[in-house]
Order: structure tokens, then sequence, then C-alpha cells
């Protein structure tokens, strides 16, 4: 079986042979690896790699396979999937959309239809679980419609604010 | 004794304070939102009643509801756990109104305490040493910069009703004040629906110490040691322990009496905790009382043996202490640290949603204080707590290694926690050495990142995970795939 699995950002090509018996030969990226298994349950298998015993725990989420080892998450994509899915936006670098990063509601929105953004700046504030965090505009621009008002449950992914983006002189 | 009370919380604390009143015969009755419909606290409780939407104000903050709640159950109690209603003089003055016990303190000592600057004059009027700053809270931003230049920088801006760290800015520049206390001021108005704040002379790098005091209605007051709360994240507490690894036993009965002198300036009655702040020289200076049962709680209980809970319902029902200060004795370290839904790797965001697995630790010397189950969704309407996980062994060291070990094994699925981050501190030299201060995060972990160490095992598991759905169920029978000894091969522990 060959798999390429996306984790932690990095992509690593995995081939495995596995036999009904329990052992395991697998090659990962590009490291030889003899190694055992045993499934206990669904959301349990215990691994046999390099003469060390470990338990995965395991579960369905929403980033793909959740993998505990050793007191870590690791959330566990397949490569070859999200590149047929196409490209998504990842890394540290501002949203493109003034969006709540979870489910919140609207404690503030700072500016008004027509108001002039710069871009990092502060145009909403959103509260989950005690929690306040500001939202900033993507982008240099001008706020055309107001989305959602204060006190308001929103999702991640709602748009709170359209801004039209500035041209770049 | 009570018959019947009911608990005015939700999530661990509501399941922890049942667990006692179970085991002392008293009937528990507990309140939900729509939110919490499927909660632990709901599931665990003798009886349940639903007081409103999932907006803490139409339900667990809404007094009329939790009042009605009470009369219709026939409770003749209410212990209101830590949050919500806790801290609220008038909560505590309609139950008495109502002729309902409320399980805590006298309403004036809740109102006195709640105030910050109220509690710092008490303090220092009684003799407990109080950090330099306001005596008088103020919204006024040219008052405030006044009072900042004559205090000097830096200075700390502070909610009057606040805690949690909420309504709290650290102001370096004098050009900051203004900004500062107005959002400070404004968070604290949304947060306690007071936006009063006061100034405090800024410590660096101080420890924070509590005592845990009891107090009954006849005038006895003990206190039930330290602890030591000095790893924070974003001003709350993530981990603690008792002993302080800072106290000496002089110093511990220094604290000690004036924690008993501030309980009895206050006229205080039930279990309290007085914070302080300690300063490097040795120096303490009151920070506030905090008139409920707290959070860490359970570090106490560990050490001590006492169960706080029962005693806050004896002292409720008028019962004496029948406890001197002779007769508390400390044996062994405890530690807690707190297993909240966020992302320690994104500013401990929240991270709300549904859990889909867990697995607890086990093992001598662990208490895990949970409030959620696998098949539960993490609300975000409240605070993100999920658990609290605690050991305790005869040894600072021993009980590290046992928190490490236990942490290790807890896996919750499904929602972010900061177990990885929690290990990585318990590991780290400046933890083992006991050089814990309330600036500990930002000068050892500021970033971290975790090692990961188990790539290729997560790698491996998802291949196998991934063919076993693919296989056909046919080969082999269930009980084959569920035997590690026909399916581990040549693996023997």
């Amino acid at each position: 079986m060959n798999y390429t699995v996306r984790i932690a950002g990095k992509d690593i090509p995995i081939q495995a042979d596995l036999s009904e018996a329990g052992t395991c030969a697998a090659v990962i990226d590009g490291r030889e690896v003899k190694a055992g298994y045993c499934i206990v349950s669904e959301n349990r298998i215990l691994i046999e790699i390099d003469g060390r015993t470990v338990s995965a725990f395991l579960a369905e989420g929403q980033d793909g396979l959740l993998v505990n080892v050793g007191g870590i998450t690791y959330p566990v994509q397949d490569a070859d999937v999200l590149a047929k899915a196409g490209p998504r936006r990842r890394g540290k670098e501002l949203p493109q959309e003034v969006t709540p990063p979870m489910p919140s509601v609207v404690v503030r929105i700072m500016v008004s239809e027509g108001d002039r953004v710069e871009k990092g700046q502060a145009v909403a504030v959103v509260s989950a679980m005690k929690m306040e965090t500001t939202l900033q505009a993507p982008y240099a621009g001008r706020v055309v419609r107001v989305n959602a008002a204060e006190g308001e449950k929103v999702m991640p992914g709602r748009i709170l604010l359209d801004i039209e983006k500035e041209e770049d002189a | 004794m009570f018959k019947k009370i009911l608990i005015a919380n939700r999530g661990e604390i509501a399941v922890r304070i049942m667990a006692t009143a179970r085991e002392m015969g008293i009937r528990t009755v507990a309140v939900f939102s729509e939110a919490d419909r499927q909660a632990l606290h709901v599931l665990e409780a003798d009886q349940a009643v639903h007081i409103g939407p999932s907006e803490p104000s139409e339900s667990y903050l809404n007094m009329d509801r939790v009042i009605e709640a009470a009369r219709r159950t026939g409770a003749e109690a209410i212990h209101p756990g830590y949050g919500f209603l806790a801290e609220n003089a008038l909560f505590a003055e309609r139950c008495a109104r109502e002729g309902i016990v409320f399980i805590g303190p006298p309403p004036e000592a809740i109102r006195d305490l709640g105030d910050k600057t109220v509690a710092r004059r008490i303090m220092a009027e009684s003799g407990v040493p109080v950090i330099p700053g306001t005596m008088e809270p103020s919204t006024d931003p040219d008052v405030l910069s006044r009072e900042a230049d004559r205090i000097g920088y830096p200075v700390l801006v502070k909610a009057a009703a606040g805690g949690g760290g909420k309504g709290m800015r650290v102001v370096r520049d004098p050009a900051e004040l203004r900004d500062a206390c107005t959002s400070a001021s404004r968070e604290a108005k949304g947060a306690f629906g007071n936006g009063d704040i006061f100034l405090e002379k800024y410590i660096e790098r101080p420890r924070h110490v509590e005592f845990q005091v009891l107090a009954d209605s006849r005038g006895n007051v003990v206190h039930l040691l330290e602890r030591e709360c000095s790893i924070q994240r974003r001003h709350q507490k993530i981990i603690e322990e008792t002993p302080s690894p800072a106290l000496t036993p002089e110093l511990r009965e220094r604290m000690g009496a004036a924690a008993v002198a501030a309980a009895k300036a206050s006229g205080y009655v039930n279990a309290g905790t007085v914070e302080f702040l300690l300063d490097t020289d040795g120096s303490f200076y009151f920070l506030e009382v905090n008139t409920r049962l707290q959070v860490e709680h359970p570090v106490t209980e560990m050490v001590t043996g006492i169960d706080l809970v029962r005693r806050q319902l004896e002292i409720a029902s008028g019962a004496g202490l029948g406890l001197t200060q002779d007769d508390v004795r400390a044996r062994g370290h405890a530690i807690e640290c707190r297993i909240y839904a966020e992302d320690p790797l994104s500013g401990f965001l929240p991270s709300p949603g549904k859990i889909s697995y867990v697995h607890e630790p086990r093992g001598p010397g662990i208490r895990n204080d949970c409030g959620v189950y696998a098949g539960f969704t993490v609300p975000f309407e409240y605070d993100p707590i999920l658990s609290k996980l605690i050991t305790h062994a005869s040894t600072r060291d021993e009980c590290i290694d046992r928190m490490i070990r236990a942490l290790k094994d807890y896996v919750i699925l499904g929602v972010l926690t900061p177990i990885p981050f929690l290990v990585d501190i318990l590991s780290s030299k400046a933890f083992r050495r006991g050089e814990t201060f309330t600036d500990f995060i930002d000068t050892h972990f500021s970033p971290w990142n975790p090692v990961l160490e188990h790539v290729e095992a997560a790698a491996l598991a998802y291949v196998i995970h991934a063919s076993k759905e693919k296989r056909p169920a046919v080969q082999g029978t269930a009980a084959q795939e569920y035997s590690p000894w026909q399916a581990l091969g040549n693996f023997r522990p």
C-alpha cells in the first residue's frame, strides 16, 4: 500500500505491507521499518516500532484522522486527497476574509459601511469561551457591507465584513 | 444537614460537588442551559432542571430562574461552585430572603471583598500588607493618569470587580495608559457588569501564593496551608501545587497568620482563599480574597486529607469547624494541571467542538476532576475548562514524574488541549528547580514548539486504520482481530 500522509505540514511518503498476523514491513519517508501492530479497538492500535511499543489512539476529526501517540495528537491527512481537493489557504499570514477563527459571538464592529481601512486594522471583536479576539482587515480597502450585528452568533467562514480591496497605486 | 441541594453551576465543578453530596446522603439538583442538555453534570444529578437558553445571562447567571428551580425541587441550599453567581452578593442576599441557604460567605463579606478597593482598605486597616496603588476605583482617565504618575510605572490596571485576568493590563509607557484603561474598563463592564478600574504598582517577577481558609459561623478560622499558582497564561493559572517551593516554614507561618487575619477582618464564613503576591525578597502583599471554592482546591484536599466541599456543607448548615490550626497537617506534594479546550500553538485560542474520544489516566495518586465525556460537544458560550488532572506523591520530584506520566496517558480527541505544553513545562529544568514565577511561560516557553517524536508511528497508524477500512469484513473473526496475542505477531510485552 502506498500513501503520502501530511503530518504537521510535512508530506511523508509511506509504503507498507501489512500482514494478517500483525507484522508490517514499511518504508516511511525513505527509511525501512520493521513493525508490529495490533488493532485493539476502533480507537486504539498498538504499534511496535524499533523495539518500542506505543499506543496510538485515533478518531476522525475535521482535518483528517486524529492520532495521539505519547501525549501528542497528530492530525494526519492524506496528501493525495488534499492535492485533488485543490490548494487551501494555510500559514500564519492574515486570513483573506474577516471571519471568526471559531464559533463566536460578535462583541463589536468597529467600522461602518464606506469606511476606509488599512491592512491589519482592527475591524471587529468576537468572543468565544469568555475570550475576546480582534479581527483585522486583510488588506487596505473600503468597507462595502457589514454582514453581522453586535450580539450575533457567527461561525467560522461567515464573512462579517465585505471589504473592497484597494488597488496598489 | 441538608437533605437536598441545588448546584448552580456546570462542568467539572458541578460534578465534583455532587460527588461529595452523594457521599453525605444529600440529594442533588442540577440546572442546565440549552447547550448543556447532555452535559455530564446533568447526567450525574439526582434531578435536573432546564433553566433557559445557552447565553449565560439567560441561564446560569439568571437569579430568578435558579431560585425558581430550587423552589420547585425543594432544595434547601444552593452551592454556586466558582464563576457564574459564586461571588455575587445580590444572589447571596436573594437566597437569604427566599429562605434558601447560600453555601458560601455572607453577602456583606462577598460585597466588601469583591470590590478590590474596599478589600484593600479593610486589609490595610487590619495590618495585612497591601501593594502600593490607588484606594478608590475610577473610570476617569485624568485621575488614573495622575495616580499612575504618583505610583510610578510600570503599573497594573485592574478591574475593581474582576478576577481571572479579565480587565487587566500592564502599562509600562505612560502614553499607553489611556487606551489600556479604556479597554480594561470595557472588558470589565462586559464580564462583570461593572467598569470600575484601579491601579497597582506592577511587581516584576512575583510569585502567586494563596492560602486556603475555613471559617465557621462561630468565629473559628483556620488556614489549610498554601497553593503556589505562579504558572499562568493570559493571567490565568494553569498549574498549581502545594506546598510552594518558595516558602520556608517561617514564611509559611507568617503568611498563614496574615490569611487568618484577613478572613477575620472581613467577617468571613465558609471556605475562601486569600491570595498574595510574593516578591523575590520574601515580602508578600495581599492581592485579593476569592470568596468561593477555588478551581485549584483539590491540591489542598490531597495533602491535607480534608474534603473542602464537605466542610462547606457542614459550615453552611451551621456546624462548627471542629478543627484547630494544629490539626491541619500536610502530607506529601500535590500538583494540578488545568485541561482547557484551547490551542497552545496559537495563543491559547479556545477550541470548542465535539469530543470524539477520551482516555483518562489511572494509577496511584492520580485524580481527574472531569466534566466531559466522549460524544459531548463543548459549548463555546462558557469557560473552556474540561477537567483538572491532579497528582499526589510523597515528594515534589515524584509528584512531577507522576504528573508527566499521567498527562502522557491522557488522550482527548476532537478538541485541542494544552496537554503536550503542560508536559514540556513539567519536564523543564526551571520547573523542576521550583523557579516558578508568574512570567514563567513568557520566559521559558514563548514561542513553544512541541517535539514531534512519534511521527512515524502516527503515519503507520493512519495506514493501518485506512487498510482496515478498505478490507472486507469477512476475513478472520472479530475475536481474532481484538486479541493482541494473535494479532501482534512476534510481539511480547
